[in-house]
């Protein structure tokens, strides 16, 4: 019986064949990392692996193709951006748009530390002021003066 | 400052929600595309109903012209059908770029020329022929070139061969008075 399930499962893993047949290891990684990476222009937020909408399908075997090409991953990304734009890569370029995504954390960070330091400065007012004002007993002895002074 | 200081919370706020309002009116799908301002890319396709005609971008220069890619089996397609045959009545040249669907070997018939001659021939009687004629994108090399994510799209190609507009989505009286037409008419002015 054992003998049976080993032999069972031992045919499995030779029956698990690749669909898209690589020349090596590299370029199935590279496929892997490029069908992640790009976007199916087609529906929302979804990779060109995970989709299965016309576009994605023939984006998916256009990158197989130029992988198996021996093209790199710069050149797939070029062809693919060169015809679908930016939007089909999910590392946004730097540029005069996307600027602001570095820029805007950056920036709340300032922004906090000079709040944070203007909150500090007018407390360390408050404190000179504090330490500026006459007591109780000094007033009183102010006042006194003052009414002794009237005629 | 201080008054500054008390009122910045709530101008915080407002300019975020004021962003965040102006997201709702936007459209995700519209985005700046590849092709435009670029030549027409290479290609050599058949005629979809005379197969042994092939279509090459140096053929189609000389007028200014819609591109539309569509598909019988594309429902929104096949409904700008009838504004589209509107379109070519007054004088507007449309060229169909037909945009095949990929088939799986195990589960669809393989392809035959005749019946999709045949289906599309009946659209195109039922719903009205815009079109001059029609290019069989089969394997959907030119509309990757392209950018089209899917059908219906419509480019604006001028006499030189210059894509001038990319267009996702239908076309209706609205969009084409509000976006297309104003642009079809500055590129066709020679």
């Amino acid at each position: 019986m054992r003998l049976v399930l080993v032999a069972l499962f031992a045919s499995f893993s030779l029956l698990a064949q690749d669909i898209r047949p690589f020349d090596n290891e590299q370029q199935r990684q590279l496929f892997n990392q490029l069908t992640a990476e790009l976007r199916c222009p087609q529906c929302q937020n979804q990779n060109i692996a995970d989709s299965n909408a016309i576009v994605a399908v023939d984006m998916r075997e256009k990158t197989y193709q130029l992988v198996r090409e021996g093209k790199d991953r710069a050149q797939v990304l070029d062809y693919m951006i060169g015809r679908y734009g930016d939007f089909v890569h999910y590392q946004p370029p730097v540029n005069r748009f996307t600027l602001w995504l570095w820029l805007a954390p950056l920036l709340m960070l300032v922004l906090l530390l000079a709040v944070g330091a203007y909150r500090r400065a007018s407390k360390n007012n408050d404190d000179e002021l504090a330490a500026n004002t006459p007591s109780a007993s000094e007033l009183d002895t102010l006042i006194d003066r003052y009414r002794s002074k009237k005629p | 400052m201080r008054k500054v200081l008390f009122y910045a919370p709530l101008a915080a706020f407002l300019a975020l929600a004021l962003f965040l309002l102006s997201g709702l009116f936007s459209d995700p799908r519209e985005r700046a595309s590849a092709i435009v301002d670029k030549p027409l890319p290479e290609f050599a396709l058949a005629d979809l109903m005379q197969p042994d005609k092939i279509w090459t971008a140096e053929a189609l220069k000389g007028e200014t012209y819609l591109l539309n890619v569509w598909g019988v089996w594309c429902p929104t397609c096949n409904a700008e059908l009838g504004y589209l045959t509107e379109l070519r009545e007054q004088g507007v040249k449309i060229v169909g770029l037909y945009y095949e669907l990929p088939r799986d070997p195990a589960f669809d018939a393989p392809f035959d020329l005749s019946v999709l001659q045949r289906d599309v021939s009946e659209k195109l009687t039922q719903n009205g022929n815009p079109y001059q004629f029609n290019i069989l994108d089969l394997d959907r090399s030119l509309s990757l070139d392209l950018g089209v994510s899917g059908a219906p799209e419509t480019f604006i190609i001028d006499a030189s061969g210059i894509v001038r507009a990319h267009h996702i989505g239908d076309i209706n009286p609205q969009v084409w008075r509000a976006k297309l037409a104003p642009l079809y008419q500055q590129w066709s002015q020679p």
